[in-house]
């Protein structure tokens, strides 16, 4: 039993002296350039410049290679590497990268029509419409001076006094978005497909004041046919599917790791 | 026999002869007549015009109908994505693709994983990459590449390597780059090698460089304009293909950046850069040539504040006399200037303008790209003395090369510009995405270490200041901010109407509010009604807007008329003012004087101060709150000068003042729970500038001889 112990004790004795003798080999102040790096430098140079590279060349692109790999171990000694999100960051982006090359297909016209049938509201044409108003700046009482310049106008008087709107008068083919760009949302948000029609209505409120409007004209709001669209539709598709492909990467991968999140972590 | 040797021999040196001139004057020499052997020897790669347009199925959409009073488009013309040589170290990765959809109103991420939003989508917007090296950088830096195995591509690999200490400034990185560029990337092929025959007979000197790979930088060209046009949607969202010429004097550090668009779905199959020459006068001879094959474009220069005053000099770039081809030559290349962006405001300084009280604004006091940040001398550096001087020039009779429109645009190089203070990201991604690197947040005692390993490392002067509110990184970010915006009049949201309005001036610049202004000048402004819905369209009719030259008209006084509206987002507005400029004309010597025109909250001017009373409007710094119910939703005014003299060159441009509000230093500070420094500004007035109206006087032009001797007006 005894002497059992101490074979082992002997044993791994000389295992560990081995193993102090293999890794003296693989100090790290030694630098081994591989023939096939000088090789691949020497013949990218070639191609480059369209001759073989001097003697002097040659040691400078073997120098350079010497110091690259020099600064590199300094850098990994002093830990630059860690926890650097640059660093991680240009991993992660390789990565990607290589995992999106590898959808290089067109995809078909099935694939476009199913794709846009899914997320056809993307693609909406909002309404658009036309209007003429009375503004009221908000500098001068606009409310009350609104509200009855509004009786006035359907009482039948066919002109009232008014101020002049920065933007000028009549709006023509407006989307909600351009009309909320212009007056601000309070005003925009009036503005829906079965808003009334060749009458005055108000006094509306907008970022500069009151105004009384009437809508002479509503272009309703379409889905266009896939075709108008086609280009954006494939630009997103593709998209969606490099997205997809690292997403379902990383799930994949995920499974693999264990993750530890600090529950209690306060931000 | 020996005759006919003799003759041979005779022919022969006589051939050589020729072949000699043939070749020494064809490359040497620039006189018209000689030259014409150029055309024969020589193609000219950066005039060759691609197709860029994209096949788009015609659209049943409608589109507002043009206004022939005009709209004003809010647009940023100054934009950077993946593609430009520093996003990369930036840890950009936005493409134009990304650019535009941004624009369009859709949030993307900023290298840091916030999203990055606008309030309001724009109108117009331009992806101006750097147009030297275009796609280079990346190819190098992704060692995947070909390009990258090259021993020329390892510095890129490693670029990162100082930026591991977390707090640095653009600076300090472009002058990286710099070196790096200087010492490998420019480095020619032999003689012999046949891409510099190449370069040569094709005008195309990056070729002849040994880092450089002409299909990688077309196919990031190609994309480019492929993108813009892909965004472009008429009578919604313009787009224009651009660029950024990325030059520079090479002795005094001065900045000559000039961003370029073009008007066309068209564009040459390269961009003209540094590379085929850094004298701006070759960048418009090129757009000269374009232009003779349809093309136009618009050079914008930028930055100025930091060209250590080269951007706006009295002379040419080589030294030599301003003359009048020079200036017409700028003026039909350059009609706008950028004023505003992140990196400072360039209307005017305080030592420039000591008797403007709203000069000390924004003011970003170093070189472009200086390492460390270097002091960039003010004059010859800024707007308001360039229109000054441009009076002076013209007095001399060499021309005015400074009668150009204004506009603003951000520089982002996140492909996201930045206008808002509450929600500030600055511009170069990692480096300046937070609170704590861009200096308006303290530092914990780590970074602090980490800034000091740096300086030493790097050889840096102190990059830490010690303030009552904490200990605070000092890289120079604190003097860039939140701006700004390029506006257009314009009758439509297309690519033509907009462009038509930056040849015409008709633009306004702002610190990225949405402020809009209206500017015009005539000699019967005073008879229209103000409050009349036709005040737009007379106002054109009888004279001239923003951008435009007042020709004399005997010895009337012209009238003035200004309307501004507040950005309904934004501050109400406080003030609407007058710059006006001019010169003795005995001497022509320099003057500036700022009028307020327009009181908010029903008041007026002081006559005898030119200045509005303080509407009361104030900032609470504690929580960035703002007074209410005070200022205006719009100003407007009929101004006549009351120092007016008919025989004088002057300028008149409008500036719009808004409330204070919080800077973007503060709001970070704020945010954050901190107490925001006390050697910043705190608060900040936005504002708008129009561009000037020029008033041309009848009068006879002196013999002037202020150089020792006559300028020549034709040729150099």
């Amino acid at each position: 039993m005894k002497t059992k112990l101490s074979l082992f004790f002997i044993i791994g004795f000389f295992i560990y002296l081995i193993d102090i003798g293999l890794n003296s080999s693989d100090n790290p102040k030694e630098i081994y350039i591989s023939d096939q790096e000088v090789l691949s430098l020497v013949s990218a140079w070639e191609s480059q410049v369209g001759r073989k590279p001097t003697e002097d060349e040659i040691t400078r692109i073997i120098n350079n290679l010497i110091e690259e790999e020099i600064l590199y171990r300094e850098a990994l000694l002093l830990g630059l590497d860690q926890e650097d999100r640059i660093i991680k960051r240009r991993l992660a982006q390789k990565i990607s990268f290589l995992k999106q090359e590898t959808l290089t297909d067109k995809p078909s016209n099935n694939d476009l029509i199913q794709f846009y049938d899914k997320n056809k509201d993307k693609y909406y044409v909002k309404p658009a419409y036309t209007f003429t108003h009375y503004f009221f700046s908000a500098e001068n009482s606009s409310l009350t001076r609104s509200t009855s310049g509004l009786k006035k106008i359907l009482n039948g008087s066919l002109s009232i006094e008014s101020d002049p709107f920065f933007l000028g008068k009549n709006f023509i083919n407006k989307n909600k978005d351009e009309i909320n760009r212009n007056f601000g949302k309070l005003f925009s948000q009036n503005f829906k497909e079965d808003i009334i029609t060749n009458e005055w209505i108000g006094p509306l409120k907008s970022s500069f004041g009151h105004h009384i409007i009437k809508v002479n004209n509503t272009t309703p709001g379409y889905y266009p046919v896939i075709t108008e669209v086609l280009n954006q539709v494939e630009i997103d598709l593709l998209a969606e599917r490099r997205d997809s492909a690292i997403k379902e990467y990383i799930d994949a991968v995920k499974l693999e790791y264990k993750i530890f999140v600090n529950q209690n972590l306060e931000y | 026999m020996n005759k006919f040797l003799k003759r041979l021999g005779v022919i022969l040196l006589v051939l050589v002869f020729f072949i000699y001139i043939f070749f020494d004057v064809d490359f040497n020499d620039k006189r018209p007549v000689i030259g014409l052997f150029k055309n024969i020897t020589h193609s000219d790669s950066a005039l060759e015009i691609v197709d860029f347009s994209v096949d788009k199925p015609s659209s049943d959409k409608v589109r507002p109908a043009p206004n022939p009073d005009k709209n004003p488009y809010y647009g940023d013309l100054h934009v950077h994505t993946k593609y430009s040589f520093d996003a990369y170290v930036f840890g950009v990765t936005a493409s134009p693709d990304d650019a535009y959809e941004f624009a369009k109103g859709k949030g993307i991420l900023h290298p840091l994983g916030y999203e990055m939003k606008l309030q309001e989508p724009l109108d117009f917007y331009s992806v101006t990459d750097h147009g030297f090296y275009m796609g280079m950088i990346q190819a190098y830096a992704d060692t995947s590449t070909d390009i990258s195995q090259n021993y020329f591509a390892e510095p890129f690999h490693n670029l990162n390597a100082p930026e591991n200490l977390v707090v640095e400034s653009a600076g300090q990185r472009s002058n990286i780059f710099s070196n790096v560029l200087g010492a490998a990337i420019a480095k020619p092929l032999p003689w012999w090698h046949p891409r510099i025959l190449k370069a040569w007979f094709t005008n195309n000197t990056q070729l002849a460089l040994e880092s450089f790979e002409y299909n990688i930088h077309k196919s990031a060209w190609a994309d480019v304009a492929r993108s813009a046009n892909e965004h472009n949607d008429p009578g919604h969202f313009t787009t224009f293909i651009g660029y950024e010429f990325t030059t520079s004097t090479d002795t005094e550090g001065g900045n000559l950046h000039r961003n370029v668009i073009f008007n066309s779905s068209k564009a040459p199959i390269r961009p003209w850069t540094r590379i085929d020459s850094i004298n701006p006068e070759d960048l418009w001879t090129w757009q000269d040539g374009l232009r003779e094959k349809g093309i136009d474009t618009v050079s914008m220069p930028h930055n100025s504040n930091g060209s250590n005053g080269q951007m706006f000099e009295m002379e040419t770039f080589k030294g030599n006399a301003i003359n009048r081809k020079y200036a017409e030559q700028r003026m039909r290349n350059e009609p706008l200037v950028e004023i505003t962006q992140v990196k400072g405001t360039s209307d005017t300084h305080p030592l420039l303008s000591p008797d403007d009280d709203w000069s000390d604004f924004e003011i970003m006091d170093k070189r472009v790209g200086s390492r460390p940040p270097t002091y960039s001398k003010p004059s010859g550096s800024y707007v308001r003395e360039a229109y000054l001087n441009g009076l002076t020039l013209d007095w001399t009779t060499q021309g005015n090369p400074y009668k150009f429109g204004l506009i603003g645009s951000s520089d982002t190089h996140t492909g996201a510009g930045s206008f808002d203070e509450s929600n500030y990201w600055s511009k170069i991604g990692l480096l300046d995405g937070d609170g704590v690197n861009r200096g308006s947040v303290p530092v914990n005692p780590e970074q602090e270490q980490l800034l000091k390993d740096y300086m030493t490392a790097f050889n840096q002067p102190n990059a830490l200041i010690e303030l009552e509110a904490g200990t605070f990184a000092n890289t120079g970010f604190t003097q860039w901010g939140a701006s700004g915006l390029a506006v257009a009049w314009a009758e439509e949201n297309t690519r033509e109407s907009i462009f038509n309005a930056f040849k015409r001036k008709e633009t306004f610049a702002t610190t990225g509010t949405r402020i809009a202004v209206r500017f015009f000048a005539g000699y019967d402004l005073k008879t229209i009604d103000l409050d009349s819905d036709s005040l737009v369209s007379q106002a054109y009719k009888k004279g001239v807007t923003m951008g435009s030259d007042l020709m004399n008209k005997e010895t009337t006084t012209p009238d003035f008329l200004v309307w501004a509206q507040a950005d309904k987002n934004g501050a109400p507005l406080q003030r609407i003012q007058i710059i006006k400029g001019w010169i003795d004309m005995q001497s022509g010597t320099p003057y500036e004087k700022v009028f307020d025109v327009a009181c908010s909250d029903g008041m007026s001017v002081d006559p005898a101060t030119n200045r509005c009373p303080d509407n009361g409007a104030r900032v609470n710094i504690n929580d960035c709150s703002i007074s209410q119910d005070v200022g205006a939703t719009e100003l407007k005014s009929i101004w006549i000068d009351p120092e007016f003299d008919p025989t004088v060159k002057s300028f008149y441009y409008v500036r719009v003042l808004e409330n204070p509000t919080c800077r973007w230093s503060t709001w970070d500070a704020i945010k954050s729970g901190n107490t925001p420094r006390e050697d910043l500004h705190q608060t900040i007035q936005e504002r708008a500038w129009s561009s000037p109206i020029w008033y041309i006087p009848a009068v006879n032009e002196y013999t002037v001889i202020p150089l020792g001797g006559t300028v020549a007006i034709s040729d150099e």
